[in-house]
């Protein structure tokens, strides 16, 4: 394809470093501590989350909260909030040299519009200019830990979050549990196509971040990260 | 006022016989194809091109000629119009991200109205389409491949025009109306030109440059811009009485579909 082709030739100094799990999975945990541990170094990092950017977000609540979104909105709505993103962020921030963390990347388009009902080859489509992670990690629990993390901490769900609008349950729970049960089949799937990092998200909060740093200075020279400090010139 | 072709009082009303619609490409999830027995007409032309005068006398012949019309257009949905127009102001969005926005609008009007107004047999007059979409993310370097995959949620009309009117003739109309020309419709956001005026012709020529490409793969009709509204007002209107009889289209699928 024309859009990969071109893709693959650009390569920029910085390195870009995903995150995918299901809900509860604790992959927001664990790219916020990789954060810290690389800010501590006075590396050049960013951390993005998915769904985040300004100029989008107040159209996508509106959308959710009045339920206003098909499976083909919701998927456009959330490709126009990456690209925003993605060309205002990420690719001059990779241009740089900076070390660009993704809560989330093209994979979870991937995978949530394609439960939804959305075209396979469509979604990927949308997605399809944009470059490939150095490292993605998938945080992979048991389903059943990934439910007991969230429904414990914040029994109050919503309707998208549910996935309520594929009518799978009345039952809101029952939803949440179909629904991220496809998801993870979607992410296992994908798992050996994109070269996934997998990383055994039943363990401790600890021992992840151990395996995760470990395996990060294994494939990134992390010094040439690090911020150049500026002398100060005196008159 | 437009004089009638024909005297609606005296004409019997034609059911128009409904022809098979498809999607461009992979469409939309969960749509029943047969269930749309409407009509889908597509208008395209730049501001000023007579698109807009020509759809509100389609408008007025088919409702006399008793069909139920609906009117559509771009950057008319609920759901991200406000963004859009915040995004359009500050003038800080991407090529990517602003024909997303519009994709966005697109898909959500044509869920909540070009669809449910086809299911219920109406006429639906378009005022631009995909195709005014396609040409602006082309003529800002966005691939031609990834732009027809964004689009295969489109359905394909039944007949689609594009007005065409020279650059010049285009700034002359537009003056004659407001005597200023569009930050947009110049292309000011991405010629590099600080002349309005120059960005402006050069600008609505690659535009047309892109409309005449994109006939080559969608196959739709280009009219003359340039010729009398009544004569185009007939042109239209003998076209759209065959699309009502259910004459094949001549649109034609993106080979990557």
């Amino acid at each position: 394809m024309a859009i990969e082709a071109r893709q693959s030739k650009e390569k920029y100094p910085g390195k870009l470093i995903a995150v995918e799990g299901l809900d509860g999975s604790g992959k927001s945990t664990q790219i916020r501590l990789l954060h810290k541990w690389f800010e501590l170094q006075g590396a050049k990092v960013f951390r993005t989350e998915w769904n985040s950017s300004e100029m989008v977000k107040s159209a996508t609540r509106r959308g959710k909260s009045n339920e206003m979104l098909t499976p083909t909105t919701f998927s456009l709505i959330h490709a126009t909030d990456f690209a925003d993103r993605y060309e205002r962020q990420l690719v001059p921030l990779l241009k740089a040299g900076y070390l660009v963390l993704c809560d989330r990347y093209v994979y979870t388009a991937y995978a949530r519009d394609v439960v939804r009902g959305c075209s396979h080859s469509w979604v990927r489509g949308l997605y399809a200019y944009a470059l490939n992670p150095d490292i993605t990690f998938f945080f992979k629990a048991s389903l059943e830990t990934s439910l007991d993390r969230i429904l414990q901490g914040r029994p109050q769900l919503k309707f998208f979050e549910a996935g309520m609008d594929l009518r799978l349950s009345t039952d809101i729970y029952e939803s949440f549990k179909i629904f991220q049960g496809k998801q993870f089949e979607q992410y296992l799937a994908m798992s050996t196509e994109f070269n996934f990092t997998v990383i055994d998200a039943n363990q401790r909060v600890e021992v992840q971040q151990e395996v995760v740093r470990k395996l990060i200075q294994d494939q990134i020279n992390l010094p040439s990260f690090i911020r150049r400090q500026h002398k100060r010139r005196r008159r | 006022m437009a004089a009638p072709q024909s005297n609606p009082a005296i004409t019997p009303i034609v059911v128009p016989n409904p022809t098979r619609k498809r999607f461009y490409g992979k469409g939309l999830p969960g749509i029943d194809l047969d269930s749309l027995t409407g009509a889908l007409v597509v208008v395209e032309g730049a501001d000023g091109s007579g698109r807009s005068t020509q759809i509100k006398r389609l408008a007025q012949w088919l409702e006399a000629s008793g069909h139920a019309t609906v009117s559509v257009g771009l950057k008319r949905s609920g759901l991200i119009s406000e963004e859009l127009d915040h995004a359009m102001e500050g003038k800080l969005v991407s090529a990517r991200t602003m024909s997303l926005f519009y994709a966005t609008d697109f898909a959500d009007q044509l869920e909540t109205r070009i669809l449910p107004a086809l299911r219920s047999g109406s006429i639906v007059l378009a005022d631009r389409y995909i195709y005014t979409l396609i040409a602006r993310g082309l003529v800002r370097g966005l691939e031609e491949e990834w732009l027809h995959n964004l689009y295969g949620v489109a359905l394909v009309p039944d007949a689609v025009f594009y007005l065409r009117v020279s650059p010049e003739e285009l700034i002359q109309r537009t003056f004659a109306k407001q005597f200023e020309l569009d930050y947009w419709e110049s292309g000011m956001d991405f010629t590099g030109n600080r002349d309005m005026f120059e960005s402006f012709l050069d600008y609505q020529t690659l535009i047309q440059e892109q409309f005449e490409h994109l006939k080559g793969i969608y196959g739709f009709t280009i009219l003359n811009g340039h010729r009398p509204v009544e004569v185009l007002r007939a042109q239209l209107q003998r076209k759209i009485e065959g699309v009502l009889k259910g004459r094949k289209s001549t649109l034609t699928l993106p080979p990557t579909a």
